[in-house]
């Protein structure tokens, strides 16, 4: 059985990318193809995932997919330190983001890049579809087509299919790329260390005795709660912040201390310190639990506050 | 003591939440829980707010809080207060809050609403309104507005979105003689953060009614969520006001109190035309919310300015 991992965000059409492709498989009649989303009651620009698997016979599993043949990433930002832990032995993991990477296993694509040149707007999904089409042996670039042509709006056809020629034509060039550079010598991709403890709050330095929900580094094992329907208060075990593509960047000498940034946060994600203007406050951002909506910088009226892309704001 | 942004307590009683980056109801619950004391207990029917505040192991309230039936927001509030007296451990400052959205309240909650204000049972019942069912993925409620598309009253070639008017839930509260209801709006937090903290010092039932636009919905970007709360009051379609009961004014029948009366209002049109929910509209449908909006406030402005 191919199986496929899709990581994607609430409205970049992980889902629509996953149908398609098991749509594209199934137009063989020896093939059958299962596609199905995963997601919490997380909302739009939350981490989800989504999952096709594809098989020569009727396929009967229809649970999630822990280890794939090829994992998706339709956001760069979602990939995390261990993500080799999804794949199953030679398999290759897509990541959309415009840096390249060193290990052989890691294929790095402009997918947005791609997209907003030939549909206005940055929805990566097909690219990857392409990029299958060129990867998986049970799909090509006929039948991915024709998947388009059945499943998708007559308005969206032309543009994707254009995108879905394109990323083909971007994967062929990185395969021969790869080859050549395999041939040079041996990746050493060691497994990266486990992802490190959170034990509290960034803020918690700055705001001490405010009452407030505290970030545990453990999990509370169900079974300890099985007897009782009453949990822990305020009891957080996740950060929010891979739902933001854009931050807010504080420019401390624009701040008049008026906190409207503060009032107006509805993540509760800005908290006072004291300041070195008139009004002796000023505000930090708690970058663990922002999600980038931008109400923020909106509601700052001396631009002390703007919004920065993740991506430029992790390098500096 | 008026609270505002410095005088707010740092506390942050609802966070870590799930909800769409630039919610508006989660800075309603964020403001209200701010402003009632930590000794707070709050319910909350389906909905988005229980729906990203109770992601176990993810527990996003730090005060007591917990999920009610659909239909029973305000018979659990009532439960839950009485459960506390019987039993003796209902602290002083305990304000039992309960947070119900549009279809919560004006739909599905109504009769067990009615009920509470009619025993009059000592709790705040806050409506966050995003004027849909946006938790089951953007439902026309009672309190959609007319013209607005929802999955349930999509946009064709004859109807352009909603068909029916507003419930006038404000109103509906006010006729049982209610000790204390008002109208909000979170782009007027100070307005909202006022009306709560008479609310809380206030005994018996109480009703606050908030706009809290939700960007996902109502197709705007969550930047604009706060100017678009604003502009909702600005331009006239929503208004700022409080009712006192009988008990509380002394006068029969209670009384109406514009919290704001704009000289002249911003663009109706301006307002529909920035959001994705209303762009099937025609001009003459935009003329035909205008004027439902001077006859509204002729109404207001007769009867409830002294």
């Amino acid at each position: 059985m191919i199986e496929v991992l899709w990581h994607g965000r609430g409205g970049q059409g992980a889902f629509t990318a996953a149908r398609l492709l098991g749509a594209a498989a199934s137009l063989d009649d020896k093939r059958y193809a299962l596609a199905f989303p995963s997601f919490g009651p997380e909302r739009r620009g939350a981490p989800m995932r989504a999952f096709t698997k594809i098989d020569t016979v009727q396929i009967g599993d229809r649970s999630a997919v822990s280890k794939a043949d090829f994992v998706i990433y339709l956001d760069g930002t979602l990939l995390a330190p261990d993500w080799e832990r999804e794949l199953k032995p030679g398999g290759i993991c897509l990541v959309n983001t415009a840096d390249a990477s060193d290990d052989p296993r890691l294929l790095a694509i402009d997918a947005d890049g791609l997209a907003t040149e030939l549909l206005g707007r940055p929805i990566p999904n097909t690219v990857f579809l392409g990029a299958l089409a060129q990867l998986a042996d049970c799909v090509d670039r006929e039948s991915v087509e024709e998947a388009i042509r059945q499943y998708m709006p007559a308005k969206l056809h032309e543009a994707n299919i254009k995108v879905v020629e394109r990323a083909i034509a971007l994967v062929q060039q990185a395969e021969v790329v790869g080859h050549e550079e395999a041939a040079a010598g041996e990746s050493a991709g060691q497994p990266g260390a486990a992802a490190e403890t959170v034990t509290g709050l960034h803020r918690s330095a700055h705001s001490s005795g405010a009452h407030m929900p505290q970030l545990f580094a453990t999990v509370p094992e169900p079974s300890a709660y099985a007897d009782t329907t009453c949990y822990a208060a305020g009891y957080l075990t996740q950060v929010n912040a891979g739902w933001r593509n854009v931050r807010p960047v504080l420019n401390a000498d624009a701040c008049t201390g008026c906190l409207q940034c503060y009032l107006y946060c509805p993540d509760g994600a800005i908290f006072k310190v004291s300041g070195q203007n008139k009004a002796g406050v000023s505000v930090d951002i708690d970058l663990d639990f922002c999600k980038g909506c931008g109400v923020c910088a909106a509601a700052c009226k001396f631009d002390a506050l703007s919004m920065a892309p993740e991506t430029n704001a992790k390098e500096a | 003591m008026a609270l505002n942004a410095k005088t707010l307590p740092d506390d942050e009683f609802f966070f870590g939440h799930k909800a769409c980056a630039g919610c508006g109801g989660s800075l309603a619950v964020r403001a209200a829980l701010k402003v009632l004391d930590p000794n707070a207990v709050a319910a909350l029917p389906a909905g988005c707010m229980s729906a990203v505040g109770f992601n176990f192991p993810q527990l996003s309230f730090a005060n007591n809080a917990m999920i009610t039936p659909f239909a029973a927001t305000a018979s659990v509030l009532t439960g839950i207060e009485a459960g506390l007296r019987a039993q003796g451990i209902k602290p002083d400052d305990c304000t039992v809050v309960g947070f119900a959205g549009d279809g919560g309240t004006a739909d599905i909650g109504l009769q067990a609403l009615s009920g509470a204000i009619d025993r009059n049972d000592d709790v705040l019942y806050i409506c966050y309104d995003n004027e849909a069912y946006m938790n089951t993925g953007i439902q026309k409620s009672s309190l959609t507005p007319f013209g607005a598309k929802t999955t349930t009253t999509p946009a064709g070639r004859n109807a352009h979105g909603c068909l029916t008017q507003k419930k006038n839930v404000f109103e509906i509260v006010a006729a049982h003689g209610i000790p204390y209801a008002a109208t909000a709006s979170v782009g007027y937090l100070p307005d909202f953060l006022r009306k709560l903290e008479r609310a809380r010092d206030i005994r018996g039932t109480r009703f606050i009614h908030v706009i809290a636009p939700c960007p996902t919905g109502w197709g705007c970007p969550e930047a604009d969520m706060v100017d678009v709360a604003r502009d909702i009051v600005d331009c006239g379609l929503w208004y700022l006001a409080e009712y006192e009961g009988p008990q509380l004014s002394g006068v029969p029948g209670g009384q109406f109190k514009l919290s704001r009366n704009p000289r002249e209002f911003a663009s109706v049109e301006a307002y529909l035309r920035r959001q994705g929910r209303f762009r099937a509209l025609t001009n003459d449908e935009i003329a035909q919310v205008e004027a439902g909006r001077d006859a509204k406030w002729e109404q207001i402005r007769r009867d409830w300015t002294a």
